[in-house]
């Protein structure tokens, strides 16, 4: 049976018939101690299959180890969106609830390039000189997530020097722990900094300049 | 956790409005149930209508675990489901939904001007259905903890607090339906009311007194909110015996009431003493070709198909206004 019923599959289709360029969705799987890791690698699938556009490479976490580390993956299940370029956009953990359409959001996206962000971010985002790591901590029935996710992997877009990761809580509970995740959604700037709550774009920008000024 | 899958969220659509500003019939600001009902009846009107959702589409609905007194639905709805199905039933009759978060409005004259952080929009007519937002306690430690434990959102948060003991502040329906949602979690809920008996609808009483998980503290306001790092507890006063106790727990859950989203209008309609957008009984405000509906403009109900029923008629008043003076409007 599939993950995807016909209808969100007909929307699916829908949403992903302007898609500009071509969009290679790269997946990280690992055989054990994965909870969702194959029905993450069945969902991709079955998305790649609503668009011409859409291509699916899945490599084994362990095996693969070479190319996880080309692309920064440090857990699974990890989905990379790549579109003419590798802009950072990432997924820890299965895009389920609220989070599909974070997923659909930044294919969209990478393939239009198109982030809608304002003038004043994207000026600030161009005078970056050092990594910015985003990420965004979620739970799939979280509502206030998706646009917070969502802004991060814009800010990946606009920039090569900013990383935006979706983290979903409840399948990495350490890593939940170790940046002391108790409500969503929590985004991680660098390691030191966040924010609680879907903060607006210039919330999240003001925080991340503090963090560069340091 | 059961895997699905949800479009809740508007995808990102090319902007099709190069240049200037593009003029609508009908901008709808807010995608609750009224913002989006009035959408289905402004778009099915063929209207050209515009909803500036702002950051949650499907508004307060979209926090619901399950609705069980929403029409047409016998064994309840999960309010997420219910408010993609708002949206679903919304594209169908094209209406256009974005997220963009308005920043400012100028009702002072013909086309009324809606401003988004990048951009300028034009309406005819507009309907306000920002609905209302979470009150918070105003007590300390509410917002150094927020997030910390202190959580307005128990459908996202409820995960992280299993096997802890956890207090609901509130007495009405979804204090109670969330401290029932909470057990799912949590090994302890105790409902914290000022009051001596419960607000909520008898069916969520009965269930609640029915748990072995809930238990109450009666006449009791929480004062603070204590803790290190996160949580431990709140300090409590009982108004009847005036004495403070402390109830620990790692996590504090709050229902106490909205509050409506008007300080975009403070200076453009009329509100009452609260803060709610005055309106008639035909969904007018104080500027004619505004419109409110939902909970901005109701303390009373707060009620998912009532916010739908204002928000068909804000529509059918609007449509009826640009039809009867068609060069004006």
């Amino acid at each position: 049976m599939s993950l995807l019923n016909e209808e969100i599959k007909e929307q699916v289709t829908q949403e992903l018939a302007g898609l500009e360029s071509p969009v290679k969705i790269v997946m990280f799987t690992q055989e054990f101690e994965c909870q969702y890791c194959s029905e993450t690698q069945e969902l991709i699938e079955e998305i790649a299959e609503l668009s011409d556009q859409l291509s699916v490479e899945v490599y084994d976490f362990v095996a693969d180890e070479e190319k996880a580390g080309e692309l920064n993956i440090d857990k699974v299940p990890a989905i990379a969106v790549i579109g003419e370029e590798d802009y950072d956009v990432r997924f820890y953990g299965i895009p389920s609830g609220y989070e599909f359409s974070s997923l659909l959001h930044a294919i969209q996206m990478v393939a239009s390039k198109e982030t809608e962000l304002s003038a004043e971010t994207l000026e600030i985002l161009k005078e970056l000189t050092e990594p910015v790591h985003i990420q965004v901590f979620v739970t799939p029935t979280c509502p206030y997530c998706p646009q917070s996710v969502i802004l991060a992997h814009k800010m990946a877009i606009a920039s090569p020097m900013v990383r935006g990761d979706m983290v979903e809580a409840q399948e990495f509970p350490q890593i939940s722990q170790k940046y002391q995740v108790m409500g969503v959604p929590r985004t991680v700037i660098n390691e030191t900094a966040h924010l609680e709550g879907a903060a607006a774009e210039p919330m999240v920008i003001a925080k991340l300049q503090e963090v560069i000024e340091g | 956790m059961g895997l699905d899958f949800s479009l809740a969220t508007p995808k990102a659509k090319k902007p099709s409005e190069k240049g200037g500003p593009v003029l609508y019939d009908l901008i709808v600001i807010g995608g609750g149930p009224a913002g989006l009902t009035a959408a289905i009846y402004g778009g099915r009107a063929r209207l050209t209508t515009l909803v500036l959702a702002g950051t949650l589409p499907g508004g307060e609905t979209a926090n619901i675990d399950i609705l069980e007194n929403f029409p047409g639905f016998p064994k309840g709805i999960n309010g997420a489901e219910l408010a993609q199905r708002f949206q679903r039933q919304t594209e169908r009759f094209d209406a256009k939904i974005k997220t963009d978060v308005v920043t400012k409005v100028d009702f002072s004259e013909q086309p009324f001007i809606i401003q988004t952080a990048g951009k300028e929009y034009q309406a005819r007519t507009v309907i306000v259905a920002t609905g209302a937002e979470p009150r918070r306690l105003g007590v300390p430690g509410e917002d150094k903890f927020f997030g910390r434990g202190v959580s307005a959102c128990a459908t996202c948060d409820g995960f992280f607090y299993q096997g802890k003991r956890v207090v609901v502040v509130g007495g009405g329906d979804s204090a109670v339906s969330e401290a029932i949602f909470l057990t799912k979690f949590a090994s302890e809920v105790i409902i914290i009311h000022r009051r001596d008996q419960l607000r909520a609808s008898k069916i969520y009483q009965e269930r609640a007194f029915d748990n072995p998980k809930i238990s109450f503290a009666w006449d009791t306001v929480v004062e603070e909110i204590l803790g290190d790092k996160t949580v431990n507890g709140v300090q409590v006063r009982n108004v009847q015996s005036e004495e403070t106790s402390v109830i620990k727990a790692e996590g504090v859950f709050l229902y106490i009431g909205m509050t409506p989203k008007t300080e975009l209008f403070t200076d453009q309609l009329e509100l009452n003493e609260w803060g709610y957008i005055v309106t008639d009984r035909r969904q007018h405000t104080s500027v004619q070709g505004v419109f409110a509906a939902g909970d901005v403009q109701d303390p009373y109900y707060r009620q998912v198909v009532v916010a739908a029923g204002t928000g068909s008629i804000a529509a059918m008043e609007a449509e009826k206004l640009l039809s009867d003076y068609p060069g004006r409007y």
